[in-house]
């Protein structure tokens, strides 16, 4: 539970706001490398934090991220001419390139000293792992650029997307760092009590803080078989990592991997998801087939997308086309797409989930620590502070993993070579 | 004319609100029995007194009305599942039975405490007439059960729709307390003299106070042929109920009905309208003919409503399709449909902010405003009595139970009290 005060704070991310100003303490994904196929290509709103943006990638390939307006009349920078290392604007063809300068001025009189003077916002930006990244906050401030061990995994093993989710980035985040949810609304085999998961539906969960933010270790009972552990990580400000290297019905998986999620507040009420997963190790295949396979199974398939959008065909507009028979018989949901169940249930709480009406158990410890470190984290910043897992060191070399291991063994000592980066 | 203060008591509703803890005292219709067609079937979103809330019916076909939100971490219980006498939010397996016990937490360890500390918000519910009733109020101070004639009727000589119109309840409470309008807005036949409302537009009006609110008469003078007399009900908080004895034209009609409205806000901006309809004579039968007739006369056939909805397929976004040529010569208001034509104007009456909730502030009232203004006095007064710890009028169903409308053409010189009594007794 947090009080009504707690939750505006944690939620809005504003510029102004305490967590907008934790949020613009980190490097958060701007788009993917993707939707700025080519140099000189057509300019990308993109709204980050509350902010109306523009990002481009200009003459020489280099990522842009700029103010969406002209700073002259205000003139949408989207109808610009991306052109000669800059961006001009298409109302008196002024020129900016990606550092913000003003760069041709033609509606003024040569020798104009306004050109000096004029600055388009602009942030710094960094490609890595498929993503444009960028920092928001301030410029003496600015950490080292993030380093997660996805973003050094090479491309054919590894799998970046991205989906729009219509509420709070909190909501999302949270149900990331719940692992007791996947007994239930991710239960797509009723009857069927071989997946681990069902095997024990009430996880004993253990939280670790770290300098990057915590990792989290659950515990389900698989009777004489030992016990069923995943370490999930949850890195500072919004990422969450955990390890799909065992089969949902236990065994090694298809395809061992890495799997999560870093959810990016577009502002208040919306949220882009970023959905990356890595194999293994170098021996894992990954293959271009299995990568469509996967993303389809949850719920983001090219089939499943608005053309044109990261939007999900089956959202709030039709109740994610449940089906009630299905839900009777074969799914715990009757939803199909494993992220689409989530989905359903966060954007289903409303825009912001009211939490000063929650009643939490003892499964929900990790959000709870989550939820503190964030606002932990909050003062840090206001008291001129670094927060947790902005610096790359403290999180460089970390990963996920899942396990069953004999009761009575220390998992510490199974896990602990399993737990550091292998790319 | 109500102050602006006087309006906003009167039409607010939200948990909280004088008017809210007003309607929160009474019985109030949540859906159709028939939107909750079977036993374990597909919850029901439903929005009440600006309260998000979920229906259902259990395993064993009792009804459940509950918050929309699981207590736990507010997950949507509309994707629940609805199975073994409760529902099973599909976040973490929580369930809940229709009181709003939880049941089973299977995402915490065996035994734990928490599960008999959480309680889903649950109001108590129970159906009747072809309609599931709410009662949202403070446990101790629940009524009982309401008994109006129609519920008792056989279902087959009863016929209940209901219908979504986009404005504040008041605005619909208002033009069904309100018969001089019947002789403009509803005047389909432009050219017609004989009808008994277009021989006399300007009806005198008597309001008599009652235990369950008020009955009120209006009185419409057709010359040599006598008054012709409309003996209305209005029920607290917003039920209205009038007789269809004569026809437009002043005939007898083949089956006396009586036609009433409930008017139940789904918040302050948004209305269901439960429109009633039944057969007062145990002698002849109400056919399925006649229903449709009635409804489709009214605006409301399933051919003029949004399919899977409640919703009018002439509505606001269309200006309820006009037709400016019928209007010059058919219709007065040019907009088909009886109850269509209410909306388009109950549904258009704006403050300065543009919400649909009528500015009482710059009325000017008639005398054919009469009962209008009797309604909002008892409404105020209900509100004060609530306020001061009292009980409002009309939640004795006995206060009712016995009570039916009428209309007639009663001689000139007799006592329209004595000529109507005995047709204001109920007989179902």
């Amino acid at each position: 539970m947090l009080t009504p005060e707690e939750n505006t704070k944690i939620t809005r991310v504003g510029r102004g706001t305490p967590a907008g100003e934790l949020f613009r303490r980190y490097w958060i994904p701007a788009c993917l490398s993707t939707e700025l196929p080519e140099p000189d290509g057509a300019p990308l709103r993109v709204r980050l934090l509350g902010e109306d943006l523009i990002a481009f990638r200009d003459s020489d390939g280099n990522p842009g991220l700029v103010d969406a307006y002209c700073p002259h009349r205000r003139a949408p920078l989207f109808f610009a001419r991306n052109e000669e290392c800059g961006l001009r604007c298409v109302y008196h063809g002024w020129k900016f390139d990606r550092h913000g300068n003003c760069t041709d001025m033609p509606s003024e009189p040569a020798g104009t000293t306004l050109q000096a003077k004029v600055k388009l916002p602009a942030y710094p930006t960094y490609e890595k792992g498929g993503v444009v990244w960028a920092y928001l906050g301030p410029k003496e401030l600015m950490p080292d650029a993030p380093d997660y061990e996805w973003l050094r995994a090479p491309p054919e093993k590894r799998n970046v997307s991205k989906t729009y989710e219509n509420c709070n980035w909190l909501q999302g985040l949270e149900g990331g760092l719940d692992t007791a949810h996947s007994s239930f609304a991710h239960n797509n085999h009723i009857g069927n009590t071989d997946v681990l998961r069902q095997r024990d539906r009430s996880p004993h969960i253990d939280v670790e803080r770290t300098d990057y933010g915590y990792y989290y270790v659950s515990t389900r009972d698989m009777g004489d078989e030992g016990n069923y552990l995943r370490v999930y990580h949850y890195v500072m400000p919004a990422q969450q990592m955990r390890a799909n290297v065992m089969g949902w019905f236990g065994g090694k998986n298809v395809v061992p991997r890495l799997d999560g999620h870093v959810w990016v507040p577009i502002d208040d009420h919306s949220t882009f998801v970023y959905n990356w997963n890595c194999a293994y190790d170098a021996t894992i295949e990954m293959s271009d087939e299995w990568k469509l396979k996967r993303e389809s199974e949850m719920g983001r398939g090219p089939d499943e997308m608005i053309p044109g959008t990261f939007r999900l065909k089956r959202n709030q507009s039709n109740d994610y086309m449940i089906n009630r028979a299905k839900q009777k018989t074969q799914t715990f949901t009757g939803i199909e797409g494993i992220n689409t169940q989530d989905f359903a249930l966060q954007e289903g709480m409303g825009p912001i989930c009211d939490r000063s009406k929650e009643f939490l158990g003892t499964s929900d410890k990790a959000v709870v620590a989550m939820r503190r470190l964030l606002l932990d984290a909050i003062n840090v910043v206001q008291n001129g502070g670094q927060p947790r897992g902005a610096d790359a060191r403290t999180y460089r070399t970390v990963r996920p993993h899942d396990r069953i291991i004999p009761k009575g063994t220390n998992w510490r000592d199974i896990f602990e070579k399993e737990l550091i980066a292998k790319w | 004319m109500l102050t602006a203060a006087e309006n906003e008591r009167v039409t607010r509703v939200g948990p909280g609100t004088p008017c809210g803890n007003l309607l929160r005292r009474y019985w109030l219709p949540a859906c159709l029995s028939s939107e909750l067609p079977e036993p374990d079937g597909a919850p029901l979103r439903l929005r009440l007194l600006g309260e998000d809330l979920i229906a259902f019916r259990d395993s064993d076909g009792q009804l459940g009305l509950v918050d929309a939100y699981c207590p736990h971490r507010r997950a949507p219980l509309f994707f629940a599942r609805n199975e073994e006498c409760g529902l099973r939010c599909v976040y973490h397996g929580w369930k809940f039975d229709r009181a709003g016990n939880c049941v089973d937490m299977p995402s915490e360890p065996a035994g734990t405490t928490l599960q008999a500390r959480v309680k889903l918000v649950a109001y108590p519910c129970f159906e009747q007439g072809g309609v599931v009733w709410a009662y949202m109020g403070p446990k101790d101070k629940e009524p009982p059960h309401p008994d109006y004639e129609w519920m008792r009727a056989p279902d087959s000589q009863r016929h209940v729709s209901k219908t979504f119109e986009g404005c504040n309840y008041l605005q619909g409470l208002e033009g069904g307390l309100d018969t001089a309008h019947s002789s403009f807005a509803h005047n389909n036949n432009l050219t017609s003299k004989n009808e008994l409302r277009l021989r006399d537009k300007a009806p005198r009006i008597e309001v008599e106070r009652t235990d369950y609110g008020y009955t009120y008469s209006s009185h419409r003078s057709l010359g040599d042929d006598g008054f012709y007399v409309r003996a209305y009900h209005y029920f607290m908080p917003t039920g209205q109920q009038r007789g269809h004895v004569r026809t437009w034209d002043g005939k007898m009609t083949a089956v006396p009905r009586n036609f009433g409205h409930i008017w139940v806000p789904i918040d302050d901006v948004t209305t269901w309208v439960y429109n009633i309809h039944y057969n007062c004579d145990p002698h002849v039968q109400l056919t399925p003919e006649l229903i449709a007739e009635h409804e489709a006369e009214f605006g409301r056939a399933p051919e003029d409503i949004i399919a899977g909805t409640f919703r009018l397929k002439r509505n606001r976004s269309n200006d309820y399709m006009i037709d400016r040529a019928a209007q010059k010569t058919k219709t007065f208001t040019g907009i088909a449909g009886v109850n269509t034509q209410d909306f388009a104007l109950q549904e258009n009456m704006v403050q300065g902010n543009m919400e649909p909730i009528c500015d009482r502030s710059k009325e000017f009232l008639g005398t054919s405003d009469k009962a209008i203004v009797a309604m909002r006095r008892l409404l105020l007064e209900a509100i004060a009595v609530v306020e001061a710890g009292g009980d409002p009028r009309g939640l004795n169903p006995a206060s009712h139970r016995s009570v039916r409308a009428w209309d007639n053409i009663v001689p000139t010189g007799a006592d329209w009290q004595s000529v109507l009594a005995p047709d204001l007794m109920t007989q179902w």
